[in-house]
């Protein structure tokens, strides 16, 4: 059953009590929270996410809460905790839904070593995916926002997870993350996208999420192979450049994105040649969306459509 | 301080006595074992532990997932454990100083049981206090540096403690502990750092106490030094040490008279206990006899069951913070322990 399927007020009572059981991908994410914003953000941006009922424990079990009773009384502020760890500081409430993401993130980054784990935003048409490794602020989750848009399957804006032992990349669809501009950039060219509430990062920047499409979230099982890497950075007025990259620079630009190759050991070295191996790399310069859409998709026919 | 309940406690202990209480848990109990097992941080050891044995086969995908998320960590461990430990002789090779490995060092390197997958922050040697200017002096050229202290904790170090200020690789950024002896300077007991060095054996290319130091070291750390982070853990490397080794004939008998040769028959005494108190170790009745003498006074007694108790299962934020101030207690005289903490205090408020 997904997410919208559920009543309302069984989907707050689980959400109340720790049961709320969402398939995520490859991951079972167990939610507890009493706040209304957590649920209203899980409501709008998880819809079409599967229920899990008969699971009894999760990957990872998440509480988004008030801290203590002596901080309620004080200030408004949430705290998040995995298996009651907490690895952040406490931010103020409306900060929730960042909170929220960008603990899921968390969680993936340093708890979920079965996979070897690259900062990547994720696609894919068919069996074969795109990933675009880059630093935060390169404009890769507004990019990927756009392909998205355009049909590709979201995997996801922030991860690339690849099974060690076959090589695949696994999907996990989850909201897209967005900042500042791009939220007004991305909501003027996709009519019906659908945002959660939009909030502050410890950053002082705009956070807004956008839900993912329906067709990627049920097709998240289904898994691809490595076709090529695009290594995007915005900039402003620049002219468009691409410039083709060595497959020894991108392994070492894999492994600089990658957070836990090196515990994978010499298997996670030789995947991370793999994936250079059979996708082609380039560093994208683009200043306009529809110049980086164009040369990822070129690319991409010209590599795999013959 | 993660917050887990005496129920996950339990479980995760049953696992620790016996791995087969793996087929028996629920995926509501399985789901508290995984939390418990990651706040002692002895998650990786389980996962590595369950693979080899066969036991996660029927498992809950989910389960099976974080149990393989732990191990491939575990084996991480170990790998950087053995190559930190072979770039630390590498530094020391040209200065004819011979490093004792200890503790997590030792366990992976000479390939133990309690050496599997574990968790560990630094590297720990051991050299003769004689030695310490040209120990200093090799890994400072070979590119270790001390972390940067203000007056006071140097002095705290050099002058006080049992061994040098942290020192920081400047690439790898890995810690290591160069110590001259086991135990604080200015603490009650001073097992004799000669002793521990002329009775070190050598496993697998390195130097490592001998088994029965080993244990009186890792029971020295917990109950005379220790903070008791990992209470769980410690015991479990105590039960591991004892449990297995190459002689177990020999093993109690010099286990006892090291533990009189070295001063440290109190502390023996409590991970003994502790060890089978809670995760079931069974020392021959002739050592359990011979302990008796470094009984403490039943109210000691009782109050320290009831403490490292609460501290195994997580009950209570008191016994811990009580088992510091012993701890510290034990650690400096009065007049010192009172200027220490004033100086901490002062910095805190600062």
């Amino acid at each position: 059953v997904t997410l919208e399927a559920l009543p309302p007020r069984e989907r707050r009572r689980r959400l109340r009590t720790g049961t709320l059981r969402l398939r995520v991908g490859p991951f079972l994410v167990a939610l507890q929270s009493t706040l209304p914003i957590v649920d209203h953000s899980l409501a709008t941006l998880y819809c079409r996410h599967e229920v899990d009922q008969d699971a009894g424990g999760a990957h990872f079990n998440i509480r988004i809460d008030s801290p203590t009773a002596m901080r309620r009384l004080f200030r408004r502020q949430v705290q998040f905790t995995l298996d009651g760890f907490a690895p952040f500081i406490p931010l103020p409430r409306a900060m929730a839904p960042t909170m929220m993401e960008g603990g899921m993130n968390w969680c993936v980054g340093t708890h979920a070593d079965q996979f070897i784990v690259i900062h990547a935003a994720t696609l894919a048409r068919g069996d074969r995916s795109v990933l675009m490794p880059a630093p935060p602020g390169s404009g890769k989750s507004t990019l990927c926002a756009a392909l998205v848009a355009r049909g590709w399957r979201l995997l996801s804006d922030e991860f690339g997870l690849l099974d060690p032992q076959t090589g695949e990349l696994v999907g996990m669809p989850r909201p897209i993350s967005l900042k500042n501009r791009a939220i007004e950039i991305i909501k003027a060219r996709v009519p019906g996208a659908v945002f959660g509430p939009a909030s502050q990062n410890t950053e002082g920047q705009t956070v807004a999420y956008l839900r993912p499409p329906p067709e990627s979230v049920e097709a998240a099982h289904v898994r691809s192979l490595p076709g090529l890497i695009v290594i995007p950075e915005f900039s402003d007025g620049a002219p468009t450049t691409v410039t083709e990259m060595s497959r020894a620079s991108a392994v070492m630009h894999l492994a600089d994105n990658a957070f836990n190759h090196n515990l994978h050991g010499t298997t996670g070295f030789l995947r991370l040649v793999d994936i250079a191996d059979a996708a082609p790399a380039c560093r994208l310069r683009y200043s306009t969306l529809e110049e980086g859409i164009s040369v990822v998709e070129e690319r991409f026919a010209r590599t795999w459509n013959g | 301080m993660t917050v887990i309940s005496a129920a996950e406690v339990s479980g995760l202990v049953a696992l620790l006595r016996d791995r087969e209480a793996a087929r028996t848990f629920s995926e509501q109990e399985w789901n508290q074992v995984l939390a418990a097992a990651e706040a002692a941080r002895v998650l990786p050891r389980v996962a590595i532990d369950l693979e080899r044995l066969g036991l996660t086969s029927g498992l809950p995908s989910w389960v099976r997932d974080r149990l393989a998320s732990a191990r491939i960590r575990g084996e991480a461990f170990a790998r950087d454990v053995r190559w930190e430990v072979t770039c630390i002789r590498r530094a020391l090779g040209g200065s004819a100083i011979t490093p004792v490995f200890l503790k997590g060092a030792a366990y992976a390197a000479a390939a133990l049981p309690c050496g599997v997958g574990r968790v560990q922050a630094d590297v720990d040697i051991l050299v003769p206090e004689s030695s310490l200017p040209a120990t200093e002096g090799a890994l400072r050229s070979a590119g270790w540096t001390f972390v940067s202290l203000d007056a006071y904790d140097e002095r705290y170090y050099r002058e006080w403690m049992h061994e040098l200020p942290p020192m920081v690789h400047a690439q790898r950024g890995t810690v290591l502990d160069v110590h001259h002896r086991i135990l604080p300077r200015t603490g009650r007991l001073h097992p004799p750092t000669d002793r521990l060095l002329s009775h070190s054996i050598e496993t697998a290319g390195i130097r490592v106490l001998a088994r029965p130091h080993m244990v009186l070291h890792a029971a020295a750390h917990l109950f005379q030094d220790g903070e008791l982070d990992d209470p769980i853990r410690e015991l479990l490397d105590i039960t591991d040490l004892c449990a297995v080794t190459p002689d177990p004939s020999s093993f109690w008998a010099d286990l006892i008279v090291e533990a009189e040769a070295l001063d440290l028959g109190r502390p023996l005494f409590y991970a003994l206990r502790y060890a089978g108190q809670h995760l079931g170790l069974r020392p021959p009745a002739t050592v359990s006899g011979t302990m008796t003498r470094w009984r403490p006074p039943p109210p000691v007694l009782s109050t320290m069951d009831r403490m490292v108790a609460a501290v195994v299962e997580r009950r209570s934020r008191v016994a811990a913070q009580a088992l510091f101030v012993r701890a510290n207690w034990l650690k400096m005289p009065a007049p010192l322990l009172a200027r220490h903490l004033a100086t901490k205090i002062q910095r805190a408020v600062r």
